[in-house]
């Protein structure tokens, strides 16, 4: 357990102490002389001794004291947290628990690799998690100088795209097994159904949009999407909106856009409050024909021209419905999957801070206990008139 | 009777403490009367009562006169006057009017009038007449000396409004005493005797035939010297200011002002001043059981 100061400036109110220093000094010249009948037989000295003396001991050190716990409470001292076992185990999910065991002395804690890191007792969790995350994580929580073992499948899975750097030596237990593979994702580039609303006077280009979405169609049988105005109420399982009106998005839309739908905006639209936009698409010659960004758990989509041939070419152009669904469609899943021996983590990262509490509270106590002694010692009947 | 005053000049405890204490004159010590003290019945000019004749009464000492009447003999007793006259020679002067740290409200002349009122009191027990002088300023002030109750109250009231301040009298202002005090009057001196002055009074008086005692009042502070650090010491009288470190000073100070207090010391005995020391924080009645307790 240590201790440290969040704000070290503050130590300069300790400056304080010295005009108190000052207040309590003797004032020897304005001291009342001594009658003293028996002067003729003093004998004057040549040099009177000057030592500097304190009035008043004990008020002088209560107030010391005071005046160097408020500077400290500036400082805003913590306490740092740094108990903790010496040796620690993680098993990463898919690696057999008994196997893992051995990989620790007895006195080393066990915790799985998940969210939470529950005791290597309790059942083996089921579902794969981000584990670059959670040894960042374990890391930076992990006392300072505390042993890491972490034993992991052969085959990892839910890793960031780099070897994670942490603040120390990791020893990395490669075990058989392989991390249970997560939700399957859905099936990638399935054309989603396009709802579309338009305003009035945007018909002729929805147009182009319902013929792309009818394009997606698996049998020419199915009914393309119809054209509505923007009075009619959006379905629930809409996952793809074409919101073709001017200005800005309405909060119904936005809404959506919040749970995770793709909208499709016209370039009249305004793209305000929904974050930074990216160029998704440049036609031949380098012009931005779509941008994008998202928002929240959705994202949108806009064109940068109006939805008509003699601007944009390439809505007559055949791969047109193909460039549509790669703009609406999710973007496909991050490779995740790594060879465990691999992925040994580096060293060099930032140290994680240990646990701070903060111990302000209980110096403000010891601070009040101090200013009622000082008060009481300060009041107190006996005392001479001076500071 | 309570003496009149704010505050009773002698606690209780010192009164009775000296109760059993005469004043007592070497002079009158040796009269053939015995041991002066009060109201001694015997031959003398003022007639005190009868008794009845006991045997062993010298025949002079029957009024015959009153048996020629009375048919019985009966002894005239007749009180003797009293050859002492008691005289407090107060010094008023500004060093009277120094205390210690420890105790501001006790000051060296505030000592001096208990004792004074202790003196009265052995005067009143006695039967003595008492009278008292107040040194400082111009002009000594002076009660001539009575006897009794009444006399002993105007003699506080009139010290309680003695302020310390000045110097000692010089000797051009003496002549008032020499006046007053009678020859084989008791003087009793009540100083600090530091000014030269007051050493050469009780001499002079003692020369003169008086008998002459002296109370040497010292502060608890002169006579241990315990201060610390730096102070500005000041003469009461003179004004003269010294500034000084107390550890310092002290061990040259107690030896110089031992010096001067047994020289002092040795001038009043050479001159026939019987003389005592008080220090201020000492029990009152111990400078008056050493002049005038034990066996003289």
């Amino acid at each position: 357990m240590s201790a440290a100061l969040l704000a070290p400036l503050g130590l300069a109110a300790l400056a304080a102490l010295l005009p108190l220093l000052l207040i309590h000094l003797a004032r020897r010249d304005i001291q009342r002389p001594i009658d003293f009948a028996a002067l003729r037989w003093l004998t004057p000295r040549p040099k009177p001794h000057r030592r500097p003396r304190l009035d008043e001991r004990a008020l002088l050190a209560a107030r010391l004291v005071l005046l160097t716990l408020l500077a400290l409470a500036l400082a805003r001292p913590v306490v740092l947290d740094e108990r903790g076992a010496r040796t620690w185990l993680v098993v990463a999910p898919g690696v057999d628990p008994a196997a893992a065991r051995a990989q620790a002395p007895n006195a080393a804690r066990r915790l799985w690799l998940t969210p939470g890191f529950p005791e290597l007792a309790g059942q083996t969790p089921g579902e794969g998690a981000p584990i670059s995350s959670l040894l960042r994580e374990l890391d930076a929580a992990l006392p300072r100088g505390a042993r890491l073992t972490v034993a992991v499948p052969a085959v990892l899975d839910g890793v960031d795209a780099e070897r994670p750097r942490l603040s120390r030596a990791v020893d990395w237990r490669v075990l058989p097994g392989a991390t249970p593979a997560p939700a399957p994702h859905a099936a990638p580039a399935i054309a989603p159904t396009l709802v579309i609303r338009s305003a009035p006077g945007f018909e002729a280009g929805a147009r182009y949009l319902r013929a792309a979405a009818a394009a997606w169609s698996p049998s020419p049988s199915a009914a393309a999407p119809a054209v509505a105005p923007l009075s009619e109420p959006l379905p629930d399982t809409a996952k793809a909106i074409a919101w073709l009106a001017p200005g800005p998005l309405p909060a119904e839309v936005r809404d959506r856009l919040a749970r995770g739908a793709v909208v499709l905006l016209p370039a009249e639209a305004s793209i305000e409050g929904l974050g930074p936009a990216t160029p998704l698409w440049r036609d031949a010659q380098g012009r931005l024909l779509v941008e994008g960004g998202s928002q929240g758990r959705g994202r949108w989509r806009r064109f940068t021209r109006p939805l008509a041939s003699e601007t944009m070419p390439e809505l007559l152009q055949s791969d047109f419905p193909t460039r549509l669904v790669g703009l609406l469609a999710d973007p496909p899943p991050k490779p995740a999957r790594v060879q465990a021996r691999d992925f040994h983590p580096l060293i060099g990262g930032r140290a994680g801070s240990p646990s701070a509490q903060d111990v302000t509270p209980l110096l403000a106590l010891i601070v009040a206990a101090l200013f009622a002694l000082e008060r009481w010692i300060a009041t107190r009947r006996q005392r001479a008139p001076s500071p | 009777m309570p003496p009149s005053g704010p505050a009773p000049l002698l606690p209780p405890d010192v009164r009775h403490r000296l109760r059993g204490l005469k004043l007592r004159a070497r002079r009158a010590a040796g009269a053939a009367s015995g041991i002066h003290a009060s109201r001694n019945r015997g031959a003398g000019l003022e007639f005190a009562q009868h008794r009845a004749y006991e045997p062993g009464d010298e025949p002079r000492m029957v009024d015959w006169k009153l048996y020629a009447r009375s048919d019985r003999l009966f002894v005239r007793e007749a009180e003797r006057e009293s050859p002492l006259t008691l005289w407090i020679l107060l010094d008023a002067s500004g060093s009277m009017g120094q205390a210690d740290a420890a105790r501001p409200d006790w000051t060296r002349l505030d000592a001096a009038r208990a004792l004074a009122a202790g003196l009265v009191e052995m005067a009143l027990a006695g039967g003595d007449r008492f009278g008292w002088v107040a040194l400082a300023g111009d002009q000594p002030h002076l009660l001539s000396p009575g006897a009794g109750g009444r006399h002993r109250d105007r003699l506080s009231l009139e010290m309680a409004t003695v302020k310390a301040a000045g110097g000692f009298p010089p000797p051009p202002r003496w002549a008032p005493l020499w006046d007053r005090i009678g020859a084989h009057d008791l003087v009793v001196l009540l100083s600090d005797v530091f000014d030269p002055n007051s050493v050469d009074l009780a001499g002079r008086l003692a020369a003169a035939g008086r008998e002459v005692m002296a109370i040497r009042l010292l502060t608890v502070e002169e006579r241990d010297f315990p201060f610390q650090g730096g102070h500005r010491f000041r003469d009461p009288e003179t004004g003269d200011e010294l500034p000084g470190d107390g550890v310092l000073l002290r061990a040259d100070f107690l030896r110089r002002f031992g010096e001067a207090r047994a020289r002092i010391g040795a001038e009043l005995d050479a001159r026939g001043v019987r003389h005592v020391e008080y220090v201020l924080d000492e029990p009152l009645d111990a400078p008056l059981r050493r002049l005038f307790g034990g066996k003289a």
